[in-house]
């Protein structure tokens, strides 16, 4: 087993344990449980002096329960009218299956906010504010107990403590509050901008003043009651005794027997009110407003898929269908449109989108929300006319929903690079959204773009993507011996692949594993003409039907085989092997080329003995990092190469930017402002390094095609490589290999 | 109004040149290895010019495929009937092998003919395997109809098409009454990509298969026994290059030596 080299990254959603869970649970909760803990137990012992009266100098206290009983109201009837809207979706499969990881995932990143600090300032500055909330809802919670139920325990030393860390929750929600305020007012061109709307500057605002009227109100009572009488019960209440302080120097008239409309009092009455009202409408925008996050993202964690992010949904028995993929808003099962609910418009996914970030018409944020507008734009009718199947009658709306709302060409756009599904705080899954629009496009419509209609043909016709290629599929063979084929006595397949076969710049990356894979005296076979597109350019670009014809033969050709484990050239076919054909019942071990190379590095099947003197910036695919969360494996064959110096990208790991190529744009024109190659490979270059090396043959053609771009001069260009070529020369030598002209 | 779109399946003609064998004994092109056969791309284009005329023509209109060949070639005739053909044809006789235009357009008349009641015939300008080009104006011959070869575009209005035709200096609008035969160019457009519903559907069609003898021809007329072309030779042709570089220290000296060279090849 080849675990150890395949470390996962503590991003990766597969990992969470349950201890994990409970750090990060101590780590960001342990206030908020600490603190009611505190509460029971100092309940169970109270009896002592300090205290006070609950709803001192408040003439209608029941008013608020009024409030209350309006805020419950208001909650159910938006928690109806939001899910008679997602109901009008289809079912969703499996979403209570595993239900451990998804209680696992609910405490990480729902509670634990753990996507959230992604961004350490957004992350620390929405903590302030939601353990604000949450302490000072307990807070609040706690008056109303002290004053409604026959328990006594708001007194004595807990009264003070309670009163301690009432007023640092406030503190700390107010420089929440002042950390936003920051970023939107002042901070220009932020993400967060990109969909502004007024409910964000009510939000923020309105916490803000809920929070100073809740010190007001309470450095008005402490004026009134404690300063003079009790200034040691006061200071507990650090942040409001300051205040009162502060208030009390104006010299403002304080009440008495003989002044019962006092300064004070007046100021105490009327910030109370303020308080008690802001509060009920601020928890009242939760129906209108993105605060609904506040139920909706914990709530999506749950739902968040448990399998790998890699993995596509299969459209079961697909010969039956009628309508393909997702051409109207109701054909999304009630998950997709419950996430539409979650986003905040915090521009996230927008920000690291490769497509968005060369300029390039796909914004992953204004995707959702815009098909969030849609459906509560014809949501209602759909439910009126009650759930439709077959073309018939479906288009209740005037307005396509692809074509209209969401652009073709938006969809197109996408990579699948699971950048924006990794960053999002609220867990939404936009990959496969897209995916099952294309699917729309491409079967239901056969409305494509030409290029990506080519190279659906190819395969179709010729089993691979790459038409016009001058090269067979054993051509990569020449001069390399004897090369055997897969016969079921040898241990591993090495899947070669339609690109590490058929394109000329990835041959000598094919024959380094082929030499590496023989010098490391593996039991290895290879299929040669045998081998066919497994499917997966066809499934990403929305061809499902296609997808499952080839992979139903693939899997087939392998059970005939005896193969058991198989290594691959490509991460894309890595994925799909590991994810994707269990999904037809085709169970086999995978491992990525790196994955192998590592292994029997640490093994010491594999000596690297020869020096590549060169600083080498590591690129990660998406399909092989952040889907497969392995970024360890190729790091460690270049940390163990002689003489190589690992620079890092920017953007890297989790956060690492596709090459451009992904979800079927090997195929595509660009379209848009630039090219995501030339992005990344500026990125590349910026390192100063002397090598890109990656792990995937798109990433290296993509690279090999953005250099002479970015550096016209071929004086001290930056050259692409693949993790096994650089291995080639550490453990045959410079001479063995085509490394250093890929031209040849 | 019944249009008839005539397919053939040929081997790929994508594939790579060094996977491209013959069998020099017998004149005859060996199939590449682990290489499908495939629609010819020429066939294709014809199909969607009969589908956009049939789509123009309201609802009555109708396209069957035909196709010639072996049982194979239901591939072929799928594929055109996933596009949104109505209906297949395939003509698969052992007499029908190894024939040339002459005998093919002899038997796709034949089948025209039986069919009935056909108004116009759409061909590729030429299957992409031997490139002769000759099927349909043999087939217009056949049928004593009016034919257009080489189109860019078809309209049609009141029993008339209007095509537009590549000529090596422009473009030719020529008008014909129907039934006419005409032979599609690439200019023309891409072919449509079937949608799914209607792959579906063209898997659960029949594609009804007719014999020598179904339509009524003598197997000595037709395939290898009825052609008038024979091929002599069969042979991939060598092709050579070597690369010479002029000597001279500069660009005047190596220019006067090309010239000198060439001169001596007397190529200029």
């Amino acid at each position: 087993m080849t675990q150890a080299t395949s470390k996962k990254s503590a991003d990766d959603l597969q990992s969470n344990t349950f201890v994990g869970s409970v750090k990060l649970l101590g780590a960001w909760w342990a206030p908020a449980l600490w603190l009611s803990g505190m509460g029971v137990f100092a309940s169970s012992r109270a009896g002592s002096t300090p205290g006070r009266d609950t709803f001192f100098n408040i003439n209608q206290p029941w008013i608020v329960y009024v409030f209350m009983a309006a805020l419950v109201g208001l909650l159910t009837y938006g928690f109806v009218r939001h899910a008679s809207l997602w109901m009008i979706g289809r079912p969703t499969d499996g979403v209570f299956r595993n239900f451990r990881n998804r209680l696992q995932n609910v405490g990480r990143f729902g509670l634990g906010q753990d996507k959230v600090r992604r961004d350490r300032y957004a992350g620390i500055m929405h903590w302030c504010i939601s353990s604000s909330i949450i302490v000072l809802t307990i807070v609040t919670a706690q008056v109303a107990i002290q004053d409604d139920t026959p328990l006594d325990f708001l007194h004595g030393p807990y009264y003070l403590f309670f009163s301690f860390y009432g007023d640092l929750f406030g503190l700390i929600g107010l420089i929440g509050v002042g950390m936003s305020l920051y970023r939107r007012y002042f901070v220009s061109h932020h993400r967060i901008r990109w969909d502004e709307r007024l409910e964000d500057h009510l939000i923020i605002v309105g916490l803000g003043l809920i929070l100073v009227s809740g010190f007001v109100v309470e450095a008005a009572r402490i004026i009134e009651t404690e300063l003079v009488s009790h200034p040691d019960w006061a200071r507990w209440s650090f942040v409001s005794w300051g205040l009162a302080h502060l208030i009390n120097s104006f010299g403002f008239t304080t009440g008495s027997i003989d002044n019962p409309e006092s300064q004070i009092l007046n100021l105490h009455k009327w910030s109370w009110w303020i308080h008690v009202i802001f509060a009920f409408s601020w928890l009242g925008m939760i129906v209108f407003t993105k605060l609904d996050h506040l139920i909706f993202a914990p709530v999506n964690a749950f739902f968040l898929r448990t399998d790998s992010p890699g993995r596509l949904s299969e459209i079961k028995d697909i010969e039956e269908q009628e309508v393909f993929g997702v051409g109207y808003i109701q054909d999304f099962t009630w998950k997709q449109l419950f996430e539409l609910d979650a986003c905040v418009r915090c521009g996230r996914c927008t920000e690291v989108c490769p497509a968005n970030i060369a300029g390039q018409p796909l914004s992953p944020m204004h995707l959702i929300q815009d098909l969030k507008g849609h459906l509560a734009e014809v949501g209602p009718s759909i439910q009126e006319h009650g759930h439709l199947t077959g073309d018939a009658g479906r288009d209740v709306s005037p307005i396509a929903m692809i074509g209209d709302v969401i652009k073709d060409e938006s969809l197109w756009a996408c990579r699948t690079c699971g950048a924006c599904v990794q960053e999002c705080p609220v867990l939404i899954e936009h990959v496969p959204t897209i995916v099952d629009m294309r699917r729309f496009l491409v079967m239901n419509e056969a409305r494509l773009p030409a290029n990506a209609q080519q190279a659906l043909e190819n395969i179709e016709m010729r089993g691979h993507p790459w038409k016009g290629t001058a090269l067979e599929r054993t051509t990569w063979m020449d001069g390399l011996g004897d090369v055997p084929l897969f016969d079921g006595s040898q241990e591993y397949l090495y899947w070669v692949g339609c690109s590490g076969s058929l394109v000329e710049r990835n041959l000598p990356i094919t024959k380094s594993v082929f030499k590496l894979l023989r010098e490391a005296g593996t039991s290895f076979g290879v299929l040669g003409q045998e081998e066919t597109c497994n499917g997966d350019p066809a499934r990403r670009l929305g061809n499902e039907y296609l997808f499952q014809i080839l992979a139903q033969q693939l899997i087939e050709t392998f059970k005939a085989k005896g193969v058991q484990r198989v290594i691959t050239n490509c991460p894309h076919c890595f994925n799909t092997f590991k994810n994707e054909y269990p999904q037809f019942d085709g169970k086999f071990e995978v491992l990525h080329h790196t994955e192998f190379l590592a292994k029997a590095l640490s093994d010491g099947d594999l000596k690297p003995k020869y020096a590549v003197t060169a600083d080498i910036t590591y690129h990660d695919s998406c399909y092989l990092g952040r889907m497969n969360g392995t970024y360890d494996a190729p790091r460690q064959i270049i940390e163990l190469v002689p003489g190589a110096n690992l620079v890092e990208m920017q953007r890297n790991m989790s956060k690492g930017l596709c090459c451009g190529a992904g979800g079927g744009n090997m195929w595509q024109e660009e379209i848009g402002e630039r090219r995501v190659n030339h992005v990344r490979t500026e990125e590349a270059v910026s390192t100063g390094a002397s090598q890109v090396i990656s792990n995937c043959p798109f990433c290296i053609q993509m690279f090999e095609d953005g250099v002479p771009s970015i550096q016209p001069e071929e004086e001290g260009r930056i050259k692409p490589f693949d993790v096994a070529e650089l291995l080639e020369t550490a453990v045959f030598g410079p001479a063995s290999t085509e490394i250093s002209d890929p031209e040849e | 109004m019944h249009l008839v779109v005539c397919a053939k399946q040929i081997p790929d003609p994508d594939t790579p040149p060094s996977a491209f064998k013959i069998d020099e004994a017998s004149n005859s092109v060996i199939p590449a290895p682990g290489i499908s056969p495939i629609l010819s791309q020429f066939d294709g284009i014809a199909a969607e010019a009969a589908l956009r005329i049939k789509e123009a023509g309201g609802d009555d209109a109708k396209v069957t495929v035909i196709s010639m060949g072996a049982d194979s070639a239901r591939a072929a005739i799928k594929q055109v009937l996933a596009m949104g053909a109505d209906e297949g044809v395939l003509l698969n006789d052992d007499a029908f092998e190894d024939g040339d235009s002459y005998t093919t357009a002899k038997v796709l008349a034949s089948a025209i003919r039986e069919l009935g009641d056909v108004d116009a015939v759409f061909c590729g300008r030429q299957a992409a395997d031997w490139d002769m080009g000759q099927v349909g104006l043999l087939l217009a011959e056949e049928l004593g109809w009016a034919s257009a070869i080489i189109a860019k575009d078809i309209s049609y209005a009141d029993g008339n098409v209007s095509v537009q035709r590549v000529l090596t200096d422009g473009f030719e609008t020529v008008q014909m009454a129907l039934p006419a035969v005409m032979t599609v160019s690439n200019e023309f457009g891409e072919p449509r990509y079937p949608k799914l519903p209607q792959i579906m559907a063209a898997a659960k069609k029949t594609v009804t298969q007719y014999s020598a003898a179904e339509l009524g021809l003598d197997a000595a007329d037709v395939g290898a026994s009825g052609s008038r072309l024979k091929i002599e030779k069969l042979f991939i042709p060598e092709t050579d290059s070597n690369v010479e570089f002029m000597g001279g220290d500069t660009p005047q000296e190596q220019a006067a030596a090309l010239v000198q060279r060439l001169q001596a090849d007397k190529l200029i």
